[in-house]
């Protein structure tokens, strides 16, 4: 699965259990109407940073990096980057 | 004589033009610089060629430039609708079109507002708003938010005694968690720019955050907490006991909503050097009652006695006043009080003469049932109608139902609040699809989110193809909503 599936599965899992993996567009706005409140998104970023083993720092913790499974999947393929150009 | 908000303001631009006044993610505004912005969004203001007497909208999401639009408001003397930015668009172009407002100004690099073409927007007659700048909504769910006017004498009353009761002025740092249009920043943000205090200012994108608002504690030596109990929770799930300690705080106010048990047990580890206070109030009337808290008190926390000039009086179930202890529903008469809503069709149950006429002083009717005790403590036991509080916000449950009912797919819905350990209450819906329809939570939410403030939209979903479990006598049974869940 590419991190976008793999994210999207994760949203339906845990936030969205009746919707259907082709029902959830990766450009859905999660955070606008609830699907994924502030406590959520505490959440969410806790399982980003343990499953693809990243650091979400303070700065980084712009809601606008996780309003949709696209934008998660652009935060953590920037991250992921950074990790291979600085190790 | 009591000083207006305005002239204190000013005087403290004018002694101190270099104290700090605002603190935004480590940015400090000086009085200096907040008169400045202030004075733009004056000029702003002044060019959309209002007429006299005619309010202004203000969509103003919490930020210096918010801040300094409201301040600009002032100086232009002007009256202002200060809704919540997380309102459906729908709704906010109602607000603003009842309120007569024309033009809807939002801070500077903001985007626009751009309002819901298919919305009412009846105009309402609005009296008694000439002495008035700040109108704030309830932040209840039933329908249309209301529109309350509060008449700057009752804010500059409030400010004053704000000012003395919790020691804020110059070289005192006071912490803001509520949203801007919150009445709680009639004490964290207002009473403080009035007195020189300086406003750290919390970004509601982090309020859930609590290494972020415990950072913020620290970090700028806060004095002074007013927040809902669910900002304490968020404080000590993440400071270490033994070793976090906010010793810089000395007055902590929890409001809005009872503390939970475990909270209270925490707080005076957290805060060795504060005094603890539970405030009782709400829009319509500001604050009424004030409990202090004594050293290794226990709960049930009552809340405690009401304020000077502050009446009150418990009406029983049937229909008599109470003389003393007992159970019934809290009415308050307050100097700080709003003469009504701006509709004054929407008032008659909640702006009222004394129940059994025995004074003519105005009665506001709380909605909350209470238990006063023989020594004169009162005691919250809940609302007396469908109300809830989610995160601080009052919410009415059978609003909420409704709201789902209109979706042409469900046949029926239930809502209930569940306790949470941090939010305090949630929302669980259960909704009975109609036979062969797709209708999934998704779709659900989106409908919720066009017509309901956003802590009105349940935190869990669920749908079902079987019609809901009834009670004896038909209705459905409510009690057993959670259960539905998967």
């Amino acid at each position: 699965m590419s991190n976008a599936d793999v994210i999207k599965k994760f949203v339906i899992d845990e936030f969205l259990p009746d919707v259907s993996a082709s029902e959830l567009a990766a450009d859905y706005d999660l955070l606008a109407d609830g699907v994924i409140d502030s406590l959520g998104l505490l959440k969410l970023i806790a399982w980003v940073e343990d499953h693809f083993q990243l650091a979400v720092h303070d700065t980084d913790l712009d809601p606008n990096n996780f309003r949709s499974v696209a934008a998660i999947d652009t935060f953590v393929a920037e991250h992921q980057n950074e990790k291979v150009a600085g190790s | 004589m009591t000083t207006s908000f305005r002239e204190s303001f000013l005087a403290q631009v004018s002694r101190r033009p270099g104290a700090p006044a605002l603190v935004w993610h480590g940015e400090v505004t000086t009085y200096g610089q907040l008169y400045e912005l202030a004075d733009k969004a004056r000029a702003r203001l002044e060019w959309l060629d209002l007429k006299d007497g005619e309010p202004v909208g203000l969509l103003a999401k919490k930020s210096p430039e918010a801040v300094a639009l409201v301040l600009g408001a002032f100086l232009a003397g002007r009256r202002f609708l200060l809704p919540s930015p997380a309102l459906a668009n729908s709704s906010l172009t109602s607000l603003f079109a009842q309120a007569s407002c024309r033009h809807v100004v939002v801070p500077e690099g903001v985007e626009e507002f751009v309002p819901d073409a298919d919305a009412d927007r009846t105009v309402v007659l609005a009296t008694d708003v000439d002495s008035v700048h700040f109108m704030l909504t309830t932040s209840g769910s039933t329908g249309l938010p209301k529109i309350v006017p509060l008449p700057q004498r009752g804010i500059d009353k409030f400010v004053e005694w704000a000012g003395t009761q919790f020691d804020i002025r110059p070289g005192r740092t006071v912490l803001n968690y509520a949203p801007l249009n919150f009445d709680l920043c009639l004490l964290d943000v207002w009473t403080t720019l009035a007195h020189g205090g300086q406003v750290v200012l919390v970004d509601a994108d982090y309020a859930a955050n609590g290494r972020y608002l415990l950072d913020l504690v620290v970090k700028h030596e806060v004095n002074v907490i007013q927040a809902v109990p669910m900002f304490f929770g968020l404080l000590l799930d993440v400071a270490r006991p033994d070793e976090e300690r906010l010793s810089s705080v000395d007055r902590v106010m929890f409001t809005g909503d009872a503390i939970p048990d475990r909270t209270l047990a925490e707080l005076p580890r957290l805060f060795p050097n504060a005094r603890l206070h539970n405030i009782y109030g709400c829009t319509e009337t500001n604050d009424s009652f004030m409990h202090d808290l004594a050293v290794g008190e226990t709960p049930p926390v009552s809340i405690g006695k009401p304020l000077p000039g502050v009446h009150t009086l418990v009406l029983s179930e049937d229909g008599t006043v109470l003389d003393g202890p007992g159970t019934g529903e809290l009415y308050v008469s307050t100097p700080f009080q709003a003469a009504g809503y701006l509709d004054r069709t929407r008032h008659t149950d909640k702006f009222v003469p004394h129940p059994t006429g025995q004074d003519s002083r105005p009665w506001f009717r709380s909605g909350d049932l209470v238990r006063r005790e023989a020594d004169g403590r009162v005691f919250l036991i809940g609302r007396s109608d469908f109300q809830v509080k989610v995160r601080g916000v009052a919410i009415n449950t059978a609003e909420v139902e409704h709201v789902l009912q209109e979706h042409p797919a469900v046949v029926e819905a239930a809502v209930v609040a569940v306790p949470d350990p941090i939010a305090g209450k949630k929302l669980v819906a259960a909704v009975y699809r109609a036979p062969d329809s797709k209708l999934n939570s998704l779709t659900l939410r989106q409908h919720c989110a066009r017509r309901l403030p956003q802590a009105a939209i349940p935190s869990t979903l669920t749908i079902v193809d079987t019609p809901l479990p009834k009670t004896s006598t038909g209705k459905v049974d409510r009690n057993q909503v959670e259960s539905l869940k998967k």
